[in-house]
């Protein structure tokens, strides 16, 4: 069996049916689930890599050569370990941070969903596959985001994080399809080991804008980065995640896994050197802005994510060592710092770095992992991120054009110092401004993850042949796409990069010591351009719900008349140009079914009472006539599906207009002027002489009867039906009739969440 | 449940005797036919988009009669959520398929062997079953809405 679809699919299945099994006696034990993972990973990790990885296949649309198609390397592997490892983290610290019974199993299960896409699509093989898992992410951190659903804010970055994510999504579709089209296969091993082919065609330089368009919104890159930030609307533990091991990070995933085949491309080169300088400045700038704990450290991300891209672009074996490094190291201390925050705002319920001070004599623990944590994130012997980082230095001083790549990691990496000296010190060793008051003290749960991400960044620090003869190498060579042999030193004696850390320790200090007077003149300074990025996507939004406006106010100006005058006048004009095209035909109509006189009659009846009655009632009266009495004629005519629908549709439409009839005034039946009534007649005639003009043309044509017979004569021998409408429904249009069902439950929900918007705003509105 | 019982939830809309008398009848009477619409859809005049409505209809009826918050204590699951299972319902009818080797949505048939004969059974009931829970859940979700505004 599989072991990369197994994982995949009972991610998902165990993320549908955990929480509300398992969940309900123990929300902790969810983190089963992301072990289970884990431990299958762990347990038989080294020989898939033995075997060179592995591949399966299964069929989906053949006809389009699109395939359940999985894989996994040695970077796939890893980033799944990262993503399952931090998950059961986070679903313990999760379990622990949430308070509310439902609530918090709504949480886990969202998480744990979350997880499942992650390593879809992680191990996919198959763009379109790969697209799939891809939207699924960012539909699921929609969700999170916005899970305070009350909360406005949140609202708000689940909007944006969704419309920035999705909207690139649709790039990185298109961008996937020109790819794929060149490369002539939707398969992404294949697609990889086409490089050359591919970067030569004409059609590249669109193909990458378009992926890049998305990798880049996923990963926060200048211009999309302010999605990033407002996404801390989102409960710690979800921030814990996105931000570490997943959704950001699938940007930089897709970047690794095409830079092989792209790599020695200049453009591909250009743009992720440049488009990750800008973050990394962008962000380096807005770290030392912002107030809040938690978007402290998200612009911190920003700025690791524009390193990554960075390195990506970079075209020698030592980036690549350090792309993976750097992967891994940030993800650890990342998802760490998130928990600490958690922690901190949790016991304190302050937000502001500035509010909070000498927690340490409280949360001891959180502490201590705070510290470790940001040694590793300033990039201090002897923690994996000062390896990390010595090899980022390494790898821009063995590139072209350095001086300026190295000044904006010079520059980076001092800001990374700061934040860590005052995300560590200033909440927990700060001196106490004023007592603050503590809901509680540190849980087991909450202190779990924090020091054991830390720990683990220390010891592969501390023993760094443990991280390079496991994973990284193998992984290096991945995204290198071709043998590199790693051997990670915690000392290189003194070099050039040893020089350059010294100095960035040197600014960072200086800033984190003069911290406030920074942040005041910074806060003076107008926000350099790229920061803009969020008011034009407002702007455009605006713009959006502007022409929504003023189409709506055109066309939905409150009158029944108007609705129904203009398609019915379109369908008769529609009409008579087909008619005016084709010309009308004459049957030879035979007459030999008397009691088509009599159905004629009802309808004729039906009709007239419709039109001329004066009374509501009547009305629907001479409307149900008119539908039973077609639907008698479908019975006659041999459809007795298509009556049986008739009498059922005519049955629960006579009901439901009758209740709302009886709610309006009888009084107000017929408001229409004369003139008014004669506009609608003639309207009602034209259409009814086109639609029969029409009906007796298409009676003139011969009835091509190949599709009928096919489906008469297949409907028993292959789906064992013999309604032929019924078989059609559900077995060989079954993904129409899903798509339909699919509307028709989304309709429900849309107006379901109408009217309890509208519910609210009216409660809201009394005082 | 919250929400769709609204202020006017348990008033009779129609203060008719004959109508609250014979309400239980006729609901009964027609769920039962949409339980047996949709079973027999597959070789018969039938289905799950006809005897959803049906089944629908039922509910319109005790809403009516008895009021809307009476027709939801006797759905016992949210009408919204009833569409999701039936739609979860179909969706996952394919999937058997696919374990199977064939494109998704292909439907797989079986033999139930008994003393009285042969039965056959086969995942578009599963389907079937889906659309009708999808039909029956959105037409009273909707019915129940404007009921109560």
């Amino acid at each position: 069996m599989a072991i990369s679809l197994t994982l995949v699919a009972g991610s998902f299945a165990g993320a549908a049916l955990l929480p509300w099994t398992l969940g309900r006696l123990s929300a902790h034990a969810l983190a089963v689930l992301p072990l289970a993972v884990c431990a299958t990973l762990f347990a038989y990790g080294n020989d898939i890599l033995a075997a060179g990885g592995e591949t399966v296949r299964w069929a989906w649309v053949e006809s389009l050569g699109i395939a359940l198609a999985f894989r996994i390397d040695a970077f796939s592997l890893l980033f799944a370990t990262l993503i399952s490892a931090i998950g059961a983290l986070v679903v313990i610290y999760a379990a622990s941070y949430m308070d509310h019974g439902t609530e918090r199993l709504r949480f886990l299960s969202l998480i744990l969903a979350f997880m499942a896409a992650m390593l879809g699509a992680v191990f996919a093989n198959d763009v379109i596959l790969f697209f799939v898992f891809w939207e699924l992410t960012s539909v699921l951190s929609f969700l999170l985001i916005g899970f305070k659903s009350e909360d406005a804010e949140a609202r708000r970055a689940a909007n944006q994080a969704l419309m920035v994510t999705a909207g690139g999504g649709l790039a990185l579709l298109a961008g996937l399809l020109l790819v794929a089209n060149i490369a002539g296969t939707t398969e992404i091993t294949a697609i990889v080991a086409q490089g050359e082919a591919i970067t030569a065609d004409p059609l590249f330089p669109a193909a990458l804008v378009l992926v890049l368009a998305g990798a880049f919104s996923k990963s926060a890159q200048v211009p999309f980065q302010f999605w990033l930030a407002n996404a801390m609307a989102a409960p710690t533990p979800a921030s814990a995640y996105l931000h570490s091991a997943t959704m950001v990070k699938l940007g930089i995933f897709l970047l690794i896994v095409l830079d092989p085949a792209f790599g020695h491309s200049e453009l591909w080169q250009t743009l992720l050197v440049g488009f990750g300088g800008a973050t990394m400045l962008v962000a380096a700038v807005q770290a030392l802005r912002v107030e809040r704990f938690k978007a402290v450290l998200a612009q911190t991300t920003v700025a690791a994510l524009g390193t990554l891209t960075l390195l990506v672009g970079l075209d020698n074996p030592v980036a690549a060592v350090a792309t993976v490094g750097f992967f891994l190291s940030h993800a650890l201390y990342k998802a760490a710092l998130f928990f600490v925050a958690g922690n901190a705002i949790h016991a304190t319920g302050v937000a502001r770095l500035s509010q909070m001070s000498g927690l340490f004599r409280a949360l001891p623990l959180t502490a201590i992992a705070a510290v470790v944590a940001s040694l590793s994130m300033a990039g201090l012997p002897p923690f994996i991120g000062f390896i990390a980082k010595e090899l980022l230095f390494e790898a821009k001083l063995t590139s072209a054009g350095i001086s300026a790549l190295l000044a904006v990691a010079v520059i980076v990496n001092a800001v990374l110092v700061a934040v860590a000296a005052v995300v560590a010190l200033r909440p927990f060793f700060g001196r106490e401004q004023k007592p603050a008051t503590l809901r509680h003290r540190e849980r087991f749960g909450l202190v779990i993850g924090p020091i054991m991400l830390a720990g683990l960044g220390a010891a592969f620090g501390l023993a760094p042949g443990l991280a390079s003869s496991a994973i990284l190498a193998d992984a290096a060579s991945v995204a290198a796409g071709e043998q590199i042999d790693t051997k990670l030193k915690l000392w290189h004696g003194l070099t050039p990069m040893l020089a350059l850390s010294g100095l960035a320790v040197g600014v960072g200090a200086f800033l984190a010591w003069q911290w406030e007077a920074v942040h005041r003149m910074l806060a003076r300074v107008s926000v350099p351009t790229p920061m803009h990025a969020e008011r034009l996507f407002d702007r455009l939004g605006g713009l959006v719900l502007a022409c929504a406006r003023t189409s709506t106010a055109a066309m939905q100006n409150g009158s029944l008349r108007r609705y129904t005058l203009v398609p019915l006048l379109a369908a008769t004009a529609l009409i008579v140009f087909a008619l005016a095209r084709t010309g009308i035909a004459v049957p030879d109509l035979t007459f030999d079914r008397p009691y088509i006189i009599g159905i004629v009659g009802v309808l004729v009846i039906g009709s007239a009472l419709a039109a001329l009655a004066r009374s509501f009632l009547t009305v629907l009266v001479g409307v149900g006539l008119v539908g039973y009495a077609l639907g008698v004629l479908f019975l006659k005519k041999g459809a007795p599906d298509l009556a049986f629908t008739q009498f059922a549709v005519e049955t629960v439409f006579v009901v439901i207009a009758t209740a709302v009839v009886l709610r309006l005034p009888a009084s107000a039946l017929d408001a229409r002027t004369i003139r008014q009534k004669r506009v609608d007649g003639a309207v009602a005639l034209s259409l009814g002489a086109a639609s029969t003009l029409l009906a007796i043309s298409l009676l003139a044509s011969p009835f091509d009867e190949r599709v009928s017979d096919y489906f008469r004569l297949a409907s028993y021998t292959e789906a064992f039906g013999r309604n032929v409408v019924n078989v059609i429904i559900v077995d060989f249009r079954a993904l129409d009739t899903l798509g339909e069902i699919g509307v028709v439950a989304l309709a429900a929900v849309a107006a379901f969440g109408l009217m309890r918007g509208l519910r609210l705003r009216a409660k809201r509105s009394l005082p | 449940m919250k929400g769709v019982s609204g202020r006017h939830g348990t008033r009779p809309v129609l203060p008719s005797p004959i109508l609250a008398a014979s309400a239980g009848l006729l609901a009964t009477l027609m769920a039962a036919v949409a339980v047996i619409i949709l079973l027999r859809g597959h070789n018969a005049p039938g289905g799950g988009f006809i005897g959803g409505l049906v089944g629908a209809g039922a509910l319109v009826v005790i809403a009516y009669a008895f009021g809307v918050r009476k027709a939801q204590r006797l759905l016992r699951v949210h009408p919204v959520a009833l569409a999701g299972w039936g739609l979860a319902l179909a969706l996952i009818s394919g999937l058997p398929g696919l374990l199977g080797g064939v494109p998704y949505l292909t439907h797989l048939w079986g033999d139930i062997e008994s003393e009285v004969g042969v039965l056959k059974v086969g995942t578009t009931y599963v389907f079937d079953l889906g659309v009708f829970l999808v039909v029956v859940g959105a037409v009273s979700a909707f019915f129940f809405l404007f009921e109560e505004n």
